[in-house]
């Protein structure tokens, strides 16, 4: 068989999502409502910084705006996995129903085509609400601006995804071999909560753990880093890049691994 | 023998919640994971100060209030708006009501057994734990018939929150963004996030006359208070009461309104 180029997957890909959209818009209000609600949550984020900074000088010597920054960056680097791999969450009933045979049959990727079945698109109200957070912080920082630095946010935002997606593809893969895992993924998408704390505050035990074992300091500690303190960047900040596309990569592997070992319901 | 019905409704309802042991397993390690980050996060806040008391808050009584809002939040969240706005698009709901109950009373019933559960699982070894822990620092007298009663107004008020919420959706046809947001306002503005003693005073004055303050500020703070003068406990619980009989009475008030316009199509 031949290999399909990157070419036939984009049109492929935007030929689904305009159904995709097409069957969103027909609930509009539910759009909007759920829109209102992404947002909601981000104000609270945003209004539980601000009450805490309003008692308290700092996080271990992160002031106001540089926890706000390291907020608006983790809200923007999950962007794409709100948008585009939010169909892991359907997985699960995908698996245990027996429609998830019908994604194996299609004579393309079967990851590929099964992630562009949906496109979640409230989570671009958490992008603007993060890029605003991220610019605001920025400014109010001083933190300066180059080409340099905007293709530094650029590569290491996508960093900081990757290792989001990795996470969720990894969790929610764990249903073709377990029932009711909903609360593995669950669990892991809370680490997104915790990514938006330095690190540092964490004894050595909990920052080995949080850096190797459970990556949460990859979603926005490390990466965002390289721009907040560009005087000492740790290592580990430059090679996130690498860390980022090593686990998607194995991520894909546990994935697709468990997808073509599914062998149906019967029905 | 009028009881009966309701007991047989709360003995189903914790075989149930007894069924899933895996989920419950890996539930415990997401709330410790969520501890271990409370923790570390309140001791690197608390070291930016000199003092050890902030608003009448040491670090422990920050901590034992956290930590208990989380258990308390593990005890009474109870994905009501989830299972009525299912529910309703599935069209089960009309089985639900013909039985020969009011419908809301059914809702209530049904999930105290997963209320007595959750209680004897989460909350209690969470409090004995933190009791221990915490060398005494939660003081153990009087302030435990307190704390009783007001969490038993608490679990009214959160159960009639979530009824007006799950309401809603009979007209919205939304049920992740209403969730969400109500999730959020209620965890945010009942102090479970930032305890309300660190809310700027104006804000806190706003609050103090909304319903959520009821929840988890009401029944933490009549526990953590050793020495409750007569005036403190019945203000606090007088205000609770006000808000079970007022949200009560709205909820089933606005839900006979409601139920005029289920719509179901097919089922």
């Amino acid at each position: 068989m031949k290999r399909k180029g990157l070419r036939f997957y984009l049109r492929i890909y935007l030929k689904i999502l305009a159904q995709d959209i097409k069957s969103k818009m027909s609930y509009r209000a539910d759009f909007i409502i759920s829109t209102i609600g992404m947002i909601c949550t981000n104000i609270a984020g945003f209004i539980s910084f601000w009450i805490l900074f309003s008692r308290f000088p700092s996080i271990n010597g992160w002031g106001y705006y540089e926890s706000l920054f390291l907020y608006g960056f983790s809200l923007v680097s999950l962007t794409p996995v709100q948008c585009l791999f939010d169909n892991n969450w359907n997985l699960r009933q995908n698996v245990y129903s027996g429609d998830f045979i019908k994604y194996c049959l299609r004579p393309i990727n079967l990851f590929f085509y099964y992630q562009s079945e949906v496109f979640d698109i409230k989570g671009l109200g958490q992008f603007v609400f993060g890029l605003v957070t991220l610019i605001y912080a920025w400014v109010k920082l001083g933190l300066g601006f180059s080409v340099l630095m905007l293709l530094k946010m650029i590569v290491f935002l996508l960093t900081a995804s990757l290792i989001m997606i990795a996470l969720q593809n990894a969790a929610a893969a764990t249903c073709f071999w377990i029932q009711n895992s909903f609360y593995v993924l669950d669990f892991v998408m809370k680490f997104k909560d915790y990514a938006k704390y330095p690190i540092t505050i964490f004894s050595p035990v909990f920052r080995f753990l949080f850096t190797f074992i459970m990556p949460v300091a990859f979603i926005a500690y490390y990466p965002s880093l390289v721009i907040l303190r560009p005087d000492a960047v740790p290592v580990l900040s430059w090679i996130s890049p690498l860390i980022g596309i090593g686990f998607f990569w194995l991520s894909y592997k546990f994935w697709m691994h468990g997808a073509l070992k599914y062998s149906g319901t019967g029905s | 023998m009028k009881l009966k019905k309701y007991m047989t409704l709360t003995r189903a309802g914790i075989i149930e919640a007894l069924q899933f042991r895996m989920s419950f397993l890996i539930m415990c390690a997401g709330n410790l994971l969520y501890l271990i980050v409370t923790y570390f996060l309140w001791k690197a806040i608390y070291a930016s100060v000199d003092t050890d008391v902030v608003n009448g808050m040491t670090f422990t009584d920050t901590l034992i209030y956290l930590v208990l809002a989380t258990a308390l939040y593990g005890f009474m969240e109870m994905y009501l708006v989830w299972d009525i706005g299912r529910n309703i698009q599935s069209g089960k709901i009309v089985l639900d009501l013909l039985k020969p109950m009011p419908y809301r009373r059914y809702l209530f019933w049904s999930y105290t057994g997963s209320f007595v559960t959750q209680f004897f699982l989460t909350f209690l070894p969470t409090f004995i734990i933190v009791a221990f822990w915490t060398h005494g620092a939660i003081p153990l007298g009087i302030n435990l018939v307190w704390f009783a009663v007001s969490v038993v107004f608490a679990v009214m008020i959160n159960f009639s929150i979530d009824f007006i919420v799950g309401t809603i959706c009979l007209y919205t046809e939304s049920i992740w963004g209403i969730n969400i947001m109500k999730q959020v306002v209620v965890l945010l503005l009942s102090g479970a996030t930032v305890p309300l003693a660190f809310f700027p005073d104006k804000l806190r004055t706003i609050v103090n006359f909304l319903p959520f303050q009821s929840i988890y500020n009401a029944p933490l703070s009549l526990l953590l208070n050793a020495h409750p003068t007569a005036e403190t406990v019945c203000t606090t619980l007088g205000i609770q009461l006000f808000w079970a009989a007022a949200m009560t009475l709205i909820s089933v008030a606005f839900w006979n309104r409601s139920v005029r316009q289920i719509t179901v199509n097919g089922g």
